[in-house]
């Protein structure tokens, strides 16, 4: 039986010493949405990324994972069962070539029946990377470091694709090439997709659904233009900007 | 369809890789056929010989060093604690009990795995600085325990083995030509397992752990598990390079396992010829040694003692300083893809 959420994060509350990061955070994700999360600088993005991936534990709450509850779980069995991750500042292995930064991946997450060559091979193809499989990290434009890094986030098993910022730093036409990309993912694998970004309006046009963070909690969950008239987002994060959303 | 047979008219053209791989076949096999046929040389003296043994030894110790340190990026400070465990196992046993050093390497080899995995599970979720530090003091400790159980290890005084001549049992030999033999096999296994690490899943793991661990673990790599790993290879490779060291030494104390300075010693060849590589430990090991050997004569023509500690530390300034990636990192790229 499919779980019908691909997520599910309850009452999840995250304290560093005095300094309250979040406070009952509640939402959950359905199997193929794409949903965006959006928020001021501060509002408990980032912390609730982390422990949504395993980097950091909940001082509260759980995490459900298409119906198991994995709070406790290590972010490498998250990453091994398919809930994948890119960073807000790219993060690839640096000494490696761009073959071998997927390979990493591939060799733990591939499904059982694709030999790892050929994961790697489909994951190049599929993020029009073979011209630059040989090269390092160091070698490559902003853009093609961010492919490589959804690439080797979508190697092997893949069932929930959480990209942090991934359309920071990039040209329009590159976070439009990236979106494409990235919403051809959701389409033909059916992968579920959460969004933290800062460009509203790329966020807007991208997503199914909007979840709005403030002052460590949720103030805001639905589709982008309800979230863009709600009185409370405007008044707390959005202001002028509403009119991006529309 | 059958395909045609490969002949060498119709072989695919090496890439540069592969004349990369050539270069370091090659410039390992020459030297490596030198050294074996240094003892049939009428001008290599045992002096020369055991010159030579004492770079095959460091380089043992620094390829060893070179998997957790260079492939895992794990800076241990504290590898004398297994050159020791290698070094007084084998001398203990055999001392005591008449165990041969050949079985007595192997116990040596088992006390390091155990070691390791202690040593490494209290140390290895510290990063960085901190786990260098803490392996230090480990090792550091280890001098003293070892200076109080007077009985057992011979105290400060250390430990001479029994002599007991030319004698294959005993692995003992008048000469140091029987030690250069099993010093170059001992590298060149090495060199195979570094080669094999370097290419295969659990170096590849090594590797991204190195590079960065939170994005290894978001990429399913078991962070703390692949270093606990790296960890006990390497303290279980120094263990037997440990072995060789008393046979050719005949004796250990304190400060040469566990002390600062042969912490420091053990690094280098890594440092030198290119941390992560498997051809830098070898490349850096025979430049310390024939620096070693340079330096002590300057030393004693001088009557400047320290002169070889003073070259070490000016070696380290500035490999760190001029050539962070070792004399691997000096050459052309597709040499040094060859030379991984």
């Amino acid at each position: 039986m499919t779980a019908a959420f691909a997520l599910e994060v309850r009452e999840v509350g995250k304290n560093f010493g005095g300094l309250t990061a979040l406070r009952e955070v509640s939402f959950t994700v359905r199997e193929g949405e794409v949903m965006g999360l959006i928020g001021p600088n501060g509002a408990g993005k980032s912390t609730l990324f982390e422990i949504i991936s395993g980097n950091l534990p909940p001082s509260r709450g759980t995490i459900s994972y298409f119906g198991t509850d994995c709070t406790a779980m290590p972010p490498h069995l998250r990453r091994r069962a398919g809930m994948c991750r890119t960073f807000q500042k790219v993060r690839l292995f640096e000494s490696m070539t761009v073959e071998e930064n997927i390979r990493v991946a591939a060799s733990q997450c591939v499904a059982a029946q694709r030999s790892v060559p050929e994961e790697v091979d489909k994951i190049l193809g599929q993020m029009r990377l073979e011209a630059q499989a040989d090269r390092r990290p160091s070698e490559l434009t902003l853009a093609d470091r961010k492919r490589v890094e959804i690439g080797r986030a979508i190697a092997g098993t893949c069932r929930l694709l959480m990209l942090d910022e991934s359309m920071s730093g990039l040209t329009h036409d590159e976070a439009q090439h990236l979106i494409t990309e990235i919403l051809a993912l959701n389409r033909s694998f059916g992968i579920t997709v959460i969004v933290v970004e800062h460009v509203l309006s790329v966020l807007a046009a991208m997503v199914q659904r909007l979840v709005v963070l403030h002052n460590a909690t949720v103030i805001a969950d639905g589709a982008p233009t309800q979230v863009a008239n709600d009185p409370v987002v405007i008044e707390a994060y959005l202001g002028t900007k509403q009119k991006a959303l529309r | 369809m059958m395909s045609a047979p490969a002949t060498a008219a119709n072989a695919p053209p090496l890439g540069k890789e592969g004349y990369g791989q050539l270069h370091s076949l090659l410039f390992l096999l020459v030297p490596a056929i030198v050294v074996a046929a240094l003892p049939l040389m009428p001008f290599v003296n045992n002096y020369i010989i055991a010159a030579v043994v004492r770079a095959l030894i460091f380089i043992a110790l620094g390829q060893a060093w070179n998997v957790v340190a260079g492939i895992g990026g794990q800076l241990s400070l504290g590898h004398g604690v297994f050159l020791g465990i290698g070094c007084y196992t084998t001398g203990i046993l055999f001392n005591r009990y008449g165990v041969p050093p050949w079985l007595g390497m192997w116990v040596g080899v088992l006390l390091s795995f155990v070691v390791a995995l202690v040593m490494g599970a209290m140390t290895l979720r510290m990063r960085g600085v901190f786990f260098a530090l803490a392996t230090v003091s480990i090792s550091l400790a280890m001098v003293q325990i070892s200076r109080h159980f007077v009985d057992l290890t011979g105290g400060g005084d250390g430990l001479a083995l029994k002599f007991f001549g030319d004698s294959l049992w005993a692995w003992q030999s008048r000469t140091p030509a029987p030690f250069l033999y099993a010093g170059l096999m001992l590298v060149m296994l090495y060199y195979g397992v570094t080669r094999w690490i370097l290419v295969s899943r659990f170096g590849l793991e090594m590797q991204a752990v190195r590079d960065d661990e939170v994005a290894a673990a978001a990429s399913g790599v078991a962070v703390f598990r692949t270093k606990i790993m790296g960890f006990v290879v390497s303290a279980m490779m120094t263990a037997v390079a440990g072995t060789l060291y008393i046979q050719f030494y005949m004796a250990i104390d304190p400060d040469a396992a566990f002390g600062l300075s042969q912490a420091i010693q053990l690094q280098l060849p890594a440092l030198l010829g290119g941390l992560g590589t498997a051809t830098g430990p070898i490349i850096g090991g025979a430049i310390m040694i024939f620096l070693s050997e340079v330096t002590n004569w300057g030393s004693t023509k001088l009557g400047v003692e320290g002169l070889d500690i003073l070259v070490y530390g000016l070696m380290l300034l500035v490999v760190v300083l001029r050539a962070p990636k070792g004399v691997v990192g000096l050459l052309p790229r597709a040499l040094q893809r060859g030379m991984r």
